[in-house]
């Protein structure tokens, strides 16, 4: 126990830790031309381990293709570093007026860590489009989809069944959560290109064949692959071919799926002898309890150019629940909080008729603000501390 | 600088330790779940971020190409309707805004007869939250009305607080679709309109 503390509380560790972050973010910055912020993000800092491949595109990639290197991750690194950090306080630190300064610059660091680690967990980014005149009651984020069966039979409330593409993409077969169904992915493309038969003619083209049920019985399509598009702006065309089950595992058919599939087509159903379901894939959505509603979006450029000046939303929220209703100005650097959401002004469309909101939720979004503020105030202490020995001594 | 054993503190350190390792693994493990919930009826005055990210997806070139090759459709619009350019897969738009409210006008055409009249008319009564209807009631929901010399159907559903005006014309093979939906008194002004508006509709016929 006494060796383990001792390497686990010892400063070699904390610089050899730090080294390796160092590395971590070179390599991360250099694979960022290829996957882009937010997948580089989740493999090299939301991971244990990582494996960074020579780019192909690289000076001499064709011929350095082997060259591969383990790196530790951002949550073994943090996780490391945390333990290093309790440990030397542990052993090493004794907490005295002379040391107040110093324990608050660590406390600080703890919380920061511990805040990015919350952030990391609970966090989630989505974004509301909303019309003018019109209201929006959920969210969505293109960089996730979901496969979506909607019971419409009541006439006031839609029954949502939500299965996150990640369950699909393992081909196992899952239950559709509240219902007798069942589904298996039979081929599941993070990103693909549906085209209609007679123009595709590669050979991969014997996917058309797999789907029987849904759009395909009224257009012959097929599906071919496509590499991720990791590029900022990307939507990548999440697609699958679904065999659904019913309750003594008989299938009902196999359906084709995609979010380019979506709102603008009659919607593919499933019939069962007891209901009818809808069936989507699509991006992921986060329904609010609450409605927003977006009555004016004002885009102000500078007189006689075309270079923005401000955008903003004039909305009014309407809260199903609390029976509360707010209006709110959203513009830069001025967003909305309300129920642990944050709205900011992200973008707009439709010739300046539909405002892009982005939603954030970040529960734990003060502690950075408290670690930075308690270093800052551990700094001065022990700083100022040591400057007022000085002019003592310098008066002697 | 090192201080004595300090067994109390080291307990506590430790648990802390063990925690913090509980939650590095605890993220590590996050997975979404498959679950279920409610939400109250969709409507359509909810814009898409697919939508307006629209240049960037990849619009099906199926459906898109069926309608771009789909038959030439001419009309004559009424004075009271806004006529805008054919969006996505759309052959006509138009809307209608006056006092006693706002209503869309589409024409769009699909390949082959998308479900049957009954899911047709069953799914816009779900737009506008009524329940859907079987197979026996719906000759209560259709009239039979000739559009460009074919046969085809008229249809008025009324909802609460919005109502829609269609036409569902089979026409060689594909269906094609005008609809009118917007709030209630607004359609009630605009059924004559809508009916002279579904007769002026010449669709090219190149089968006789």
């Amino acid at each position: 126990m006494h060796t383990l503390l001792k390497f686990f509380s010892s400063l070699r560790l904390t610089v050899v830790l730090l080294t390796l972050s160092l590395v971590l973010i070179f390599f991360g910055t250099l694979d960022q031309v290829e996957y882009g912020i937010w997948e580089t993000q989740k493999r090299y800092f939301e991971s244990f381990l990582v494996v960074w491949s020579y780019p192909l595109q690289a000076p001499a990639g064709a011929s350095l293709q082997w060259l591969k290197i383990p790196l530790p991750g951002g949550y073994l690194l943090g996780g490391f570093l945390l333990i290093n950090l309790l440990a030397a306080h542990a052993t090493r630190f004794k907490l005295t007026w002379k040391k107040s300064g110093l324990f608050c610059i660590h406390f600080g660091l703890i919380l920061l860590l511990i805040s990015e680690l919350l952030t990391d967990i609970v966090s989630e980014e989505s974004q509301m489009a909303i019309d003018e005149g019109g209201q929006a009651n959920y969210s969505e984020t293109v960089l996730e989809n979901e496969l979506v069966f909607i019971d419409c039979s009541q006439s006031d409330l839609d029954t949502v069944h939500t299965i996150p593409t990640t369950l699909l993409e393992k081909g196992k077969r899952i239950a559709i959560p509240d219902s007798d169904l069942s589904v298996r992915a039979i081929q599941y493309y993070p990103n693909a290109k549906i085209a209609r038969a007679p123009e595709a003619s590669e050979a991969s083209a014997l996917n058309r064949t797999i789907a029987n049920r849904g759009i395909v019985e009224r257009i012959d399509l097929q599906v071919f692959e496509q590499p991720m598009d990791y590029s900022q702006d990307a939507i990548n065309t999440a697609t699958a071919f679904i065999e659904i089950f019913d309750a003594s595992d008989t299938s009902l058919g196999i359906w084709l799926v995609s979010n380019v599939i979506d709102e603008r087509f009659p919607p593919q159903t499933i019939q069962t002898k007891s209901k009818s379901l809808e069936i989507a894939l699509r991006f992921k959505r986060t329904y609010h309890p609450f409605t927003v509603e977006l009555l004016d979006f004002t885009h102000e450029k500078y007189p006689g150019t075309e270079i923005p000046y401000n955008f903003s939303s004039e909305v009014f929220v309407n809260d199903l629940n609390q029976n509360k209703k707010q209006k709110a100005l959203i513009y830069m650097n001025h967003p909305l909080r309300y129920g642990g959401l944050t709205f900011y002004q992200a973008s707009f469309a439709n010739e300046d008729t539909t405002s892009i909101l982005q939603v954030v939720k970040n529960p734990g979004w003060l502690l950075p603000y408290i670690s930075v503020l308690l270093m800052g105030l551990g700094m001065c202490f022990q700083f100022g501390m040591h400057f007022i020995k000085f002019l003592r001594k310098a008066k002697h | 600088m090192f201080s004595e054993k300090q067994p109390y503190i080291l307990t506590n350190i430790s648990l802390i330790g063990l925690l913090v390792i509980g939650l590095v693994l605890l993220s590590a493990c996050e997975q979404q779940a498959a679950e279920s919930y409610t939400i109250p009826k969709e409507r359509s005055t909810v814009a898409k971020t697919s939508q307006s990210e629209e240049p960037k997806m990849q619009v099906l070139p199926g459906m898109q190409s069926f309608a771009d090759s789909a038959s030439g459709i001419s009309y004559q619009t009424p004075d009271s309707w806004t006529e805008f350019p054919p969006s996505s897969i759309r052959k006509a738009n138009f809307k209608i805004d006056n006092a006693s409210g706002t209503a869309e006008v589409s024409v769009t055409v699909f390949p082959g007869d998308v479900g049957g009249t009954l899911a047709n008319i069953n799914r816009w009564r779900q737009q506008i939250s009524l329940s859907p209807i079987d197979q026996a009631s719906l000759k209560e929901n259709i009239t039979p009305i000739i559009i460009s010399n074919h046969h085809g159907y008229f249809t008025k559903l009324e909802g609460n607080t919005e109502s829609i005006l269609g036409g569902i014309l089979p026409f060689h093979g594909s269906t094609w679709f005008i609809k009118m939906q917007g709030d209630i008194l607004v359609i009630e002004e605009e059924v004559d309109t809508f009916k002279s508006f579904l007769s002026s509709i010449r669709i090219d016929d190149n089968h006789h």
